[in-house]
């Protein structure tokens, strides 16, 4: 897309690591110079060959957890795994954040069009007990400029990656949040017709763009 | 004679360049067998002369008609005084007499006038070989640079090869120190020849030919006097091509573009002489603004400092353009962007101010220097008060001001003073992080001064004796001190970073005394209260709750660094530092302890090993003190001590969790042998350490003298009974291991014969894996003679050993045995496989077994592990008739048939008996013991046997060739390459037939359980092991895998298991899959639903949970590795099961699912 052609040509970026995670909520790990032998001064096996579980109770902190345990522990699908899990990208899935700017070499969550406190499920992860229960998933998009062109695209780009994503039982609402576009009501009734959604997948340049901009989520 | 025409003529017709040399070789031969008589030379000349004489013709006719039309003569002609040249070269130098050198530098030399198409380059070379001969005149160079100047205008007309020829013949001709002084009697000053080749060579544009002009440019300067009309001429020369740049070429000529700029810059910096000339011109090059790309800019800067580097006579080539020169060089960094151009106008600072300082041998007048720096300072004062341009006005002033001792004694003070005062009205954060760091950067380039200060001028060293010191001394009161404790919501961890990191410079300062001694600069107290103010930094944790320790861990990790500077400079502060650290963990309570507090002694134990143990002390006066007796070991000793007085801070914990504070205590320990170890190596080389690390003495005898406290005693002590080690001799590594195997000595006896409360499984498993660490690093002649292998049982306390053997210690405190036995070398412990020695009775030991725990089974049976593996029988050893092992592995190959066979033990404890037998076996499989070949049938009959021992069996028989830490070279374990192969083809391959169902009831059981034999050994082998059973083996897995899910137990081991192969297959060979793709997809699906469905707790679901992951794991990979069109008819069913499990409970498994989904998505 030709410089010109850009809406907002200096939106304000964020870097990775100021991003919402789950990770950096967690207490801190240790990383100063004295931690270089961590691994052989704190180990998770505590003598070289014991292959027995040694009593898992001891380790009450989050980052002695040890693989198995993180494995088993039930945890339902909440906004931030959505949003997209920490940055550390060998051991995380990211839903939205990582989705591509359309004419910026950003991501969606460094321009903080996608926002973790405007993702809403209902009933929430706490009172949903049954992983089978119908869950309704509404994500609230904020343009980085009033007029953006783009934010139908970028709604769609959204929504796609959603129903690749997220189980059977999950409704899908991607909308404009109140007032951040000049003509939020037709992007949205537009995002939220389905007929008009199949439409416009079935267009190819369309569908070009928004596999481009899901290229960068993993 | 005739032969001479006759080779002309073949060489003329010649084609290739050998056979044209061997040709000229037999003419030089010919010549040389007449003595070079007139006659032979004579008729040698004349035997081109047919070619010749046509020449003049031609010429003229070329010249009327301006046509090519003789062309081919022109080659031949060209040719025919190759021959004579390429015969020149061939012949002995010292034949030709200097009448017969002039007639032929007479003949060739005509050739410049006459035949400028063919007898250039041939010329060109016979003159060089001319100039080459014994009966070579210096006036006849004059007269063959004459002679070629002679070619004006046509220089240009000939190819880059001739011109090649002719640069050649000048420089050989320049360099030729008689020629020179011929050219000089001739020509004087106004050096005409130099004119004339200047004018010839103008416009040169063959990057090969201008590699030579640079090169010759640059002898007219320095080896010929010249006037400056001349001088002025050469500069034009040379300056015209400034900046050069190469285009690149398709075919390389093996010359870059950086060979040309630094051609053209050796030009500029020949002679000073050019300076005048010079200087303006660069500048003027400089000043032209954005014009100026970057790479320009950097050659011209470069060129500059090549200049001021090399130009001789500073007062006139170099000091009348400093000012001209900084004028324009200061807004490149004022102003500039590019950290390039920015380090390279440094530079050129930077040459400025040692060129007016003087050499190594001579000072010149410190006004030089003076005044330079004033400009600079006049110029860049004003800046520091602008935040805008405080760090680029600092780097100017910071550069000149520590480019050399002298600069720095004169000006320090100043710049300081400036920097201080900015500091005390700073007009933001940032404002003050730019000028603390100009300040410890100072501090820095000091310290780098002081280091170096023996390369210089022998005043230079003096200069520090006498050098101003307060200004720095007072930093700490008067900037560092009130930034750090005016600390408000402004103040962001990048200044206290900054200040952290200053305070340690200040305190690392080394200082010359009048007598020459080295000391701290700073005094006692100021160390001190620096030591004390970042030590505050560490303790606070400790002190303070969670919500109320703001401190950035940044700036902790910062102050961990600082601190570990300081007390390397200043020794006294460690001990400070630790008791500090002491009284405040004293403090508090630890029988049960917060996470919070216990993360924070783990941090403050931890870090007080890294800063007194990484790094060896140095031996460093304080200020206005005598020197101090040094010991290098003190910081080590200091931890030691205090960590054993801590010891242990939960005196009766009664769960693991509470251990925790004694755990780290020993972790500590630990950390500090390891930071010791690496600062020793650091030091010196691992080979005169590896000499270092053993004794012919036998320490542990030694210890016996000594009394428990002994470490404290050499701590305390001031090193009078000790032979004083200093900090570079190696022997500081004998001495750290000699009291390292004090320590573990101590260590054990507490654990084993002290109080047992504090010892909980993971105390006695961190002090194991310190002693390991000890024994490791002791050779085999100290691992002997200190008898260590015997220790390990006694847990160095002969006299305590009781009488029942070792089978009595305490369950955990087994490790300590483990700790010992890893560390050491086989041939240490050879003693201990004496027929019913230690070693047999231990591992056959089965006394209390029933009444131990699992766990307890599991560290016996890594101890057997370990014995087994570092056995050694046969002549010379203490197990002449190499019976011992195969008594011990005989006794549990009876144990386990024996349970096997009859009913009389009970599951749970033969799941003891049988985790030690396993371990002893692995430990002799990894050494491929043919011993434990006997064992196979027992095995195989136990696995089929019908009782739930058999079972135990089946499933634990992997553990034979399970990858284990011990069993590594580092543990000094005797592990063969292919052994894993080797076990398997023992254990695993006949079980294949027998594993296949057959429909049969009574087989089908016992081919149940192989199969779970077989999976359980594939799952601890690389896939090369089993690559080649794959066809059965697959059948296998699919079958466990349709089996469970068909009987709804999938939470067998054996499940996970096949799913864990299974896609190990799929990543190595997936072909192997490809025929079984319906089967593997279907079960998979099925098991994924099975285990989905499964709403059980605990280890159950965490064995459900990991079932799904390894499920989608597989079906998610399969989309990767085969061709849609084996895919598409389950395409559908797929994507609908991964969608359902792209919810799953587990996040860990709905990462996974999403992955599986999109490929899955792929296939349409």
């Amino acid at each position: 897309m030709a410089k010109s052609d850009l809406d907002n040509a200096n939106p304000t970026v964020l870097s990775v690591s100021q991003l919402p995670s789950r990770n950096l909520a967690k207490g801190h790990v240790r990383k100063g110079p004295d931690s270089k032998y961590d691994h052989i001064l704190f180990p998770k096996q505590w003598w070289a060959g014991s292959s027995l579980n040694t009593d898992p109770s001891v380790w009450t902190s989050d980052e002695d957890e040890d693989d198995d345990l993180t494995l088993a522990t039930e945890e339902p699908i909440d906004e931030q795994e959505i949003y997209g899990e920490n940055y550390d990208p060998s051991s995380c899935t990211y839903l939205l954040s990582t989705i591509s700017d359309p004419e910026h070499p950003v991501t969606l969550g460094q321009i903080a069009v996608v926002r973790l406190d405007d993702i809403h499920l209902s009933p929430s992860p706490a009172e949903r007990l049954d992983p089978n229960t119908l869950t309704n998933v509404e994500v609230d998009l904020t343009p980085t400029v009033n007029h953006c062109s783009l934010a139908t695209v970028i709604g769609l780009a959204v929504r796609v990656r959603l129903e690749n994503a997220l189980p059977p039982n999950y409704r899908i609402v991607v909308r404009m949040k109140d007032g951040s576009h000049a003509q939020d009501d037709q992007v949205n009734k537009q995002l939220g017709d389905k007929e008009r959604v199949a439409a416009a997948l079935e267009n190819d340049t369309l569908k070009g763009i928004i596999e481009k901009m899901l290229e960068t989520c993993v | 004679m005739s032969s001479f025409k006759d080779w002309a003529l073949q060489y003329v017709l010649a084609d290739d360049e050998t056979a044209q040399s061997e040709i000229a070789k037999k003419a030089a031969k010919e010549i040389e067998n007449t003595r070079a008589s007139s006659a032979s030379v004579g008729s040698w000349a004349a035997s081109i002369q047919p070619w010749i004489t046509i020449t003049k013709q031609d010429d003229d006719q070329s010249d009327d008609d301006d046509d090519d039309s003789g062309s081919g003569d022109i080659i031949a002609r060209a040719k025919a005084l190759g021959f004579l040249a390429d015969t020149l070269e061939a012949l002995d130098k010292s034949l030709l007499r200097p009448e017969q050198v002039i007639r032929l530098v007479g003949f060739f030399g005509a050739m410049f006038s006459y035949d400028h198409k063919a007898g250039i380059t041939a010329s060109a070379k016979a003159l060089r070989q001319l100039h080459a001969m014994k009966g070579f005149k210096p006036a006849v160079g004059v007269k063959m640079i004459e002679d070629v100047c002679k070619l004006k205008e046509d220089f240009k007309l000939q190819t880059a090869a001739t011109r090649f020829e002719i640069y050649e013949l000048f420089l050989s001709l320049i360099q030729d120190q008689s020629v020179n002084n011929e050219l000089q009697d001739k020509y004087g000053t106004s050096s005409g020849f130099i004119v004339e080749i200047l004018q010839l060579c103008q416009n040169e544009r063959d990057p090969r030919n201008l590699m030579l002009w640079f090169k010759l440019l640059p002898i007219f300067l320095t080896e010929y006097s010249t006037s400056d009309e001349v001088t002025e001429e050469i500069f034009k020369a040379f300056s015209a091509y400034f900046p050069i740049t190469l285009r690149n070429s398709a075919t390389p000529i093996g010359i870059t573009a950086d060979d040309l700029k630094n051609a053209v810059r050796a030009c500029f910096a020949s002679h000073y002489k050019v300076a005048k000339l010079a200087f303006p011109f660069l500048i003027g090059k400089l000043d032209q603004g954005d014009a100026v790309t970057v790479s320009v800019k950097l050659d011209i800067l470069k060129t500059i400092k090549a200049c001021i580097d090399q130009y001789d006579n500073t007062q006139t080539s170099i000091v009348p353009h400093i000012n001209k020169i900084w004028n324009s060089l200061k807004y490149e960094v004022r102003n500039g962007e590019v950290k390039e151009t920015i380090d390279a106008t440094l530079d050129v600072l930077r040459a400025i101010a040692n060129r007016l300082d003087g050499t190594s041998t001579q000072k010149f007048d410190v006004s030089l220097l003076k005044n330079y720096i004033d400009t600079v300072v006049d110029d860049c004062r004003d800046d520091l008060a602008n935040p805008t341009y405080t760090k680029q006005a600092g780097l100017l002033l910071m550069t000149v001001i520590t480019t050399n001792i002298r600069a720095y004694t004169l000006e320090s003070t100043a710049f300081v003073d400036i920097i201080r005062k900015n500091l005390r009205l700073p007009k933001s954060p940032s404002h003050t992080k730019d000028l603390l760091l100009l300040l410890n950067s100072t501090l820095k380039s000091r310290a780098d001064l002081f280091k170096n200060r023996k390369q210089g001028h022998p005043e230079d060293e003096e200069a520090f004796k006498t050098e101003p010191s307060d200004h720095l001394v007072a930093l700490y009161h008067d900037v560092y001190l009130p930034i750090w404790t005016g600390k408000s919501e402004a103040t962001t961890p990048e200044v206290l970073k900054q200040v952290v990191q200053g305070l340690a410079s200040l305190a690392t300062q080394q200082t010359l005394r009048p007598d020459g001694q080295i000391s701290l600069l700073v005094s006692r107290s100021v160390c001190s209260e620096i030591c004390s103010l970042l030590t505050h930094t560490l303790t606070k944790g400790l002190a303070l709750s969670q919500n109320d320790n703001s401190t950035d861990s940044a700036v902790e990790d910062e102050a961990v660094l600082a601190l570990q500077a300081v007390v390397a400079a200043y020794t006294d502060g460690y001990a400070e530092l630790v008791e500090r650290a002491k009284a405040e963990i004293e403090k508090r309570d630890w029988t049960s302890p917060t996470k919070y507090t216990l993360n924070a002694l783990r941090d403050i134990l931890s870090r007080l090993a890294f800063i007194g143990c990484s790094r060896i002390p140095l031996n460093v006066a304080l200020d206005g003190e005598s020197p101090k007796t040094f010991k290098p070991l003190q910081h080590f000793l200091k931890l030691a001590t205090t960590l054993h007085d801590l010891f242990p801070l939960s005196p009766l914990p009664t769960s693991e969790k509470e251990s925790l504070a004694n755990s780290y205590i020993i972790s500590a320990l630990h950390g500090g042998i390891l930071h010791f170890r690496d600062a020793c190596f650091e030091k010196f080389e691992p080979k005169v350490l590896e000499a270092y690390s053993g004794s012919d003495r036998n320490w542990l005898e030694e210890f016996k003298g000594l009394s428990k406290d002994w470490s404290h005693q050499l701590q305390r002590e001031d090193g009078s009974s000790e032979v004083i080690i200093k900090e570079d001799d190696p022997e500081v590594y004998r001495e750290f291991l000699r009291i390292c195997l004090f320590i573990v000595r101590h260590l054990y006896r507490e654990a084993a014969y002290g109080k047992q409360a504090p010892w909980s499984e993971r105390v006695f498993a961190q002090a194991a894996n310190l002693a390991a660490l000890v024994v490791r690093s002791l050779d085999e002649n100290l691992q002997k003679s200190c008898n260590l292998a015997q220790n390990a049982f006694n847990f160095f306390s002969p006299e305590n050993l009781s009488p029942s053997g070792p089978s009595s210690i305490a369950p955990f405190r087994k490790l300590l045995i483990l700790g010992i036995l890893q560390g050491l070398r086989p041939a240490a412990m050879a003693e201990l496989y004496a027929p019913q020695g230690i070693a047999e009775t231990f591992m056959c030991d089965t006394s209390r077994m029933a009444t131990v725990l699992l766990a307890v089974g599991e560290i016996r049976g890594t101890i057997c592990a370990v014995l087994a593996n570092k056995y050694k029988g046969g002549q010379s050893t203490f197990d002449p008739e190499s019976e011992t092992m195969k008594r011990v592995l005989s006794f549990w190959g009876e144990q386990i048939k024996t349970a096997t066979t009859t009913d009389d033990t009970d599951p749970a404890i033969f799941e003891v008996y049988n985790t030690v037998a396993m371990h002893t076996l692995a430990g002799a499989c990894a050494r491929q013991d043919k011993n434990v070949l006997a064992l196979v049938p027992i095995l195989h009959e136990a696995i089929a046997s019908p009782g739930p021992n058999g079972a135990i069996v089946a499933r634990t028989i992997g553990g034979l060739v399970k990858t284990n830490e011990l069993l590594s070279p580092e543990n000094h374990a005797v592990v063969k390459r292919f052994y894993k192969q080797w076990a398997y083809t023992h254990f695993a391959k006949p079980l294949y037939d027998l594993a296949l169902p057959t429909g049969d009831e009574d087989t089908a059981f016992a081919a149940g359980r192989y199969t779970t034999a077989i999976l359980s050994l594939v799952s601890n082998c690389p896939f090369e092991v089993y690559q080649e059973d794959l066809g059965h083996l697959v059948r296998l897995l699919i079958t466990a895998l349709n089996n469970s899910s068909a009987s709804g137990d999938i939470t067998q081991p054996q499940v996970a298991t096949s799913l864990e192969v299974l896609v190990e297959i799929l990543a190595n060979e997936p072909e192997a899959l490809k025929g079984h793709l319906k089967a593997i997809i279907t079960a998979g699906m099925k098991t994924y639903e099975e285990a989905a469905k499964n709403t059980s707790k605990g280890n159950v679901a965490r064995a459900l949970a990991s079932v799904r992951k390894l499920t989608l794991q597989l079906l998610g990979a399969i989309p990767k590795k085969f061709d849609e069109r084996h895919l598409l008819a389950y395409a559908l069913p797929m994507q609908r099961t991964l969608a359902k499990a792209s919810g799953d409970k587990s996040r860990e498994a709905r990462k996974v699912a999403l992955l599986a989904r999109e490929n899955w998505a792929k296939v349409v």
